[in-house]
């Protein structure tokens, strides 16, 4: 018998296969929720108020409707009466308004809907509705906020601000070691409010059907599924006669899993009137009433001994949830993820707590490419590191490997509550650290300070929390967090994978092909991936949070390997032999002891519909729900290297190194591109984006000339390279990526500019670091 | 969003010209810079609808504007408000008028703004600039206005 010493080379998973969606994308034949057309369509327009915090006096529609083409105008009272004023948010906790009612509590807050035969009309016909205010006292600080002295809330029972008190670990422990350590940080940091901004906005065309009593929402959905769950007991519309379509989205980042007011108006407007009644968003809507992200106001305590050996963690944070407690995160998690905040570290003790409030600014907390305020976390640990470093004087790689969680710790049971499956961290670093050259560039660095030359080096060795996940724990509106495949194999060897998730630009229909294909033997381009149609998909919660790898991508190989078994049989039926003489090898089913003797897959698939064996059901197809057993734990290195003008306060970020470990690589090239799209985002958000209100709370981001995405222009080069500790517990030991570069980049930045500024005496500067924000940080110091 | 400016002109008229004219709302009216329509609502206040393009916010807006003489006869306050295409505009201006004695009339005009929507987002940027120039203008205006009525 011949001894295999190698691994047999991989049949799809681990090749850059080209994404079998993007000749669509690319040729401008991607078809969007606004491609969508059905004829007799009305269009919906929203009436927002230009107040952040107002009575509502008087509506007067009269004007609105009069104008020829209007159909409809409905406000925040007509929504109350037909019982849908307002709906539930996502943990239950709260409701939010669909349209005003009785006041605005943010600026630009929905509070009139024009139904009208052209948008252009209904926009019109928007500007004639007139709504008169009487202004009341407006509160954007969370730090004002929660002095309660302006009640935002008033409908709620309890008069205050306040939304909740959230903490894990053990406070008294972390205090009492905090006390004692040698060397303590107790440092303030943001993390700004920005938006995801995705190129297309939100949008829908619901479709109530009178002839067939069903209702159909084409809708810009990151989870059409749970979309319909939420439709159904909000309205009391059967499940069965609410169809969902997601279909090509452009861009989600999180942005797209709520349910926002213009969805709702959409949806009440066809079925009142029977008609089709379609609503896309404008820029300006995006920016301003849409999920936001982050808004935090972090407090990072950090005990070490004087050679840099980490005691106690401890961090305070104050959360901006704007008007409504809408922030998308599962029902058991009010402040997400936050827990990581230990991150890649040998906490022996930690402790973390949070209070959120209520501000007159847009609700949201969505996650904007991060997985549950895992940004939020990664970013105050990776910065306390070097606020720590820099207090011992010490190398931040140096302090980083001192206290590393080691492999052989692995799983690791973090002090708040994670229970880590798999990790190398010190390997990830010390790849980063010889690919950079960093000891060159520490030399490099001396000798340009020596001229009075200001080059930084930023590290950030971050660890994610993704794949939610085991439901046990996860849930959305009491909906575990599991997700779903369907694959059928046709008889001549090709076939369609349908999962829970949707994706919008992640590379599903190339990636979910890869695993049929690998688990099966067969050829990933004949696997057709579909996803988005609540009527065809298995049920899922959805694609964001980097979930669908760890979840769907487990769903996809399970149902892949209950074919396989079922396949066995046909193959044994084949060969005219036991099940048990038949193994599965090389991607066919062979003969043991019988070289040569073999049927592959397509000639099983074949027989599936041909020549199935007696007494077994034709046909070869299975449906998997998958549970996870835990979280996956990516984890990476990244740094940057930075130079700054001291001068102008201009930065340029001259080299970014990204090591990433996401378990197994399903498709290296689409990885990459991910990394790449993760780590625009993160520049975006350390350099330029920020969600900022004026002091009468006016929302100053509400167009892309004041709200910056970067171009290739701006973007920097990026190096990106990985290695690879496969999840234990995922089927195909995937960890999920899309998020991670997002997550660990904003902290390697800011150490970076922070690095190269510190012989000024330079020790935070608050995100995005624009130029004159920099300027400023320079000026300070040399005061 | 609040904003705030000053200034002076110096108009070739007595001061009782000059306090008859900028009681008159449809003389003030003509003032207007961008003025698209405007509509007389009683002695002392007149509806204006006024063209306005202020970085992306372009369209029509609407005001109402209160003419406030003062009993002392040296001080005309004016506020102006009203808004469009979302955004709200409330503006307080008001003049000092000087008799100089020698035929002609200093005003003295100070005015503040609050803002609110698509137009405070331009914000410092623009928004300053343009709201001082419709003020600005509006009072060379007056100026403009007295001197062409004396000299026919």
């Amino acid at each position: 018998m011949a001894i295999m010493t190698e691994a047999p080379e991989r049949h799809s998973i681990g090749l850059s296969m080209k994404r079998k969606e993007d000749p669509r994308f690319i040729q401008g034949r991607g078809r969007y929720l606004d491609d969508i057309v059905i004829p007799h369509t009305l269009h919906l327009a929203l009436v927002h108020s230009p107040y952040p915090h107002a009575r509502i006096v008087k509506i007067d529609k009269t004007a609105a409707l009069a104008m020829p083409g209007v159909k409809a105008v409905i406000t925040g009272e007509d929504l109350v009466a037909a019982n849908l004023g307002w709906i539930p948010t996502f943990h239950g906790y709260d409701k939010q308004m669909v349209l005003a009612v009785g006041k605005a509590v943010f600026q630009y807050q929905e509070v009139a809907g024009v139904i009208a035969t052209s948008r252009e009309l209904a926009l019109d016909a928007a500007e004639l509705v007139d709504v008169e205010y009487e202004p009341l006292d407006v509160v954007v600080d969370p730090f004002e906020s929660r002095k309660d002295t302006t009640i935002i809330r008033d409908d709620r029972e309890n008069k205050t601000n306040h939304i909740y008190h959230w903490e894990v670990g053990k406070r008294a422990e972390t205090d009492a070691a905090l006390a004692a350590s040698e060397v303590h940080i107790n440092e303030k940091m943001e993390f700004q409010r920005c938006h995801p901004a995705p190129l297309e906005p939100c949008g829908i065309l619901a479709d109530m059907d009178r002839g067939t009593g069903r209702l159909t929402m084409y809708l810009t959905s990151q989870a059409p599924h749970a979309h319909r769950t939420v439709v159904s007991l909000v309205t009391g519309i059967p499940e069965d006669k609410i169809r969902i379509v997601s279909p090509d989205i452009g861009g989600g980042f999180g942005n797209k899993v709520p349910v926002y007011p213009g969805y709702v108006v959409a949806t009440a407007a066809s079925v009142i009137l029977g008609v089709p009644v379609k609503w896309v968003e404008t820029r300006t809507e995006n920016l301003t009433t849409s999920g936001f992200a982050r808004d935090y106001h972090m407090n990072v305590e950090i005990g070490a001994t004087k050679d840099g050996v980490l005691t106690a963690l401890k961090v305070t944070t104050v959360a901006d949830h704007g008007a409504f407690d809408a922030a998308a995160d599962p029902t058991k998690y009010p402040a997400g993820m936050f827990g990581i905040v230990t991150g890649s570290y040998n906490f022996p003790l930690a402790f973390t707590e949070l209070d959120a409030y209520f501000t007159n600014k847009a609700p949201g907390g969505v996650a904007y490419r991060c997985s549950f305020r895992v940004t939020e976390a990664s970013y105050a640990i990776e910065r306390g590191m070097d606020m720590l470093a820099q207090r011992l004087a010490m190398d931040p790689a140096e302090l980083r490997l001192k206290n590393f969680v080691q492999k052989e710790q692995f799983p690791y049971a973090s002090p708040l509550g994670f229970i880590y499956d798999s990790g190398d961290y010190k390997l990830t670093f010390e790849k980063a650290l010889a690919k950079i050259g960093y000891a060159d560039l520490r030399k490099e660095q001396a000798e340009k300070r020596a001229r009075g030359e200001y080059m930084g080096i930023g590290i950030s060795t971050f660890t994610e929390v993704v794949g939610a996940g085991p439901s046990k724990l996860f849930d959305i509106m009491g909906i575990k967090m599991f997700d779903s495949a369907e694959i059928r194999i046709h008889p001549t060897g090709s076939g369609i994978v349908r999962t829970g998730a949707r994706h919008q630009g992640q590379g599903h229909e190339t990636t979910w092909a890869q695993i049929v294909a690998e688990e099966l033997g067969l050829d990933a381009q004949n696997i057709l991936v579909e996803e988005g149609d609540t009527d065809t998909a298995p049920y899922g919660l959805g694609t964001y949070a980097s979930r669908s790898t760890p979840v769907a991508g487990g769903a996809i190989s399970l149902a892949a390997r209950k074919i396989r078994e079922k396949a066995k049989k046909i193959a044994a039926h084949l060969l005219e032999a036991s099940e048990d003489d038949v193994e599965w090898n090389n991607y066919k089913f062979e003969l043991s002891g019988v070289p040569g003797k073999s049927v592959t897959m397509q000639e099983v698939a074949f027989a599936a519909y041909t020549n199935p064996p007696p007494n077994t059901e034709p046909g070869l197809e299975a449906v998997f729900y998958y549970d996870p057993p835990n979280m996956t734990f990516p984890h990476g290195a990244y740094i940057a290297v930075v130079d700054v003008d001291a001068e102008t306060g201009e930065t340029k970020v001259r080299r970014f190194l990204a090591i990433d470990d996401c378990g197994t690589v399903i498709n290296p090239m689409i990885v990459e591109g991910q990394i790449h799209g993760g780590l625009t985002e993160g520049f975006a958000i350390a350099f330029m984006q920020e969600i900022r209100f004026d002091e009468a709370g006016n929302h100053l981001q509400t167009n892309f000339t004041e709200y910056l995405v970067p171009t290739s222009l701006e973007t920097p080069h990026w190096e990106t390279d990985n290695t690879v500790t496969p999840s234990p517990h995922h089927p195909i030991g995937a960890k999920g990526v899309g998020e991670s570069p997002n997550v660990g980049s904003p902290a390697a930045f800011v150490n970076a500019v922070v690095d190269a500024l510190s012989p000024l005496g330079v020790k935070h500067i608050e995100m995005p670091m624009t130029r004159s924000k920099v300027w400023h940080a320079i000026s300070d110091a040399r005061k | 969003m609040n904003l705030q400016w000053s200034g002076q002109e110096l108009v070739a008229a007595p001061k009782a010209v000059v306090w008859t004219f900028i009681n008159d709302p449809d003389k003030i009216s003509k003032c207007l810079p961008d003025l698209l329509e405007a509509t007389i609502v009683d002695a002392h206040a007149f509806d204006a609808v006024v063209g306005v393009n202020v970085g992306p916010v372009r369209g029509k807006f609407k005001f109402k504007i209160a003419l406030d003489p003062q009993p002392d006869l040296e001080h005309m306050k004016m506020k102006i408000s009203g808004g469009g295409l979302g955004s709200v505009v409330d503006l307080l201006a008001s003049a000092e008028i000087k008799d100089n004695g020698d035929g002609t009339t200093t005003l003295d005009w100070s005015g503040t703004a609050s803002m609110r929507g698509p137009v405070a987002t331009v914000g410092g940027r623009v928004i300053d600039k343009q709201a001082e120039r419709v003020i600005g203008t509006t009072f060379a205006n007056v100026k403009a206005h007295v001197a062409l009525a004396r000299a026919v």
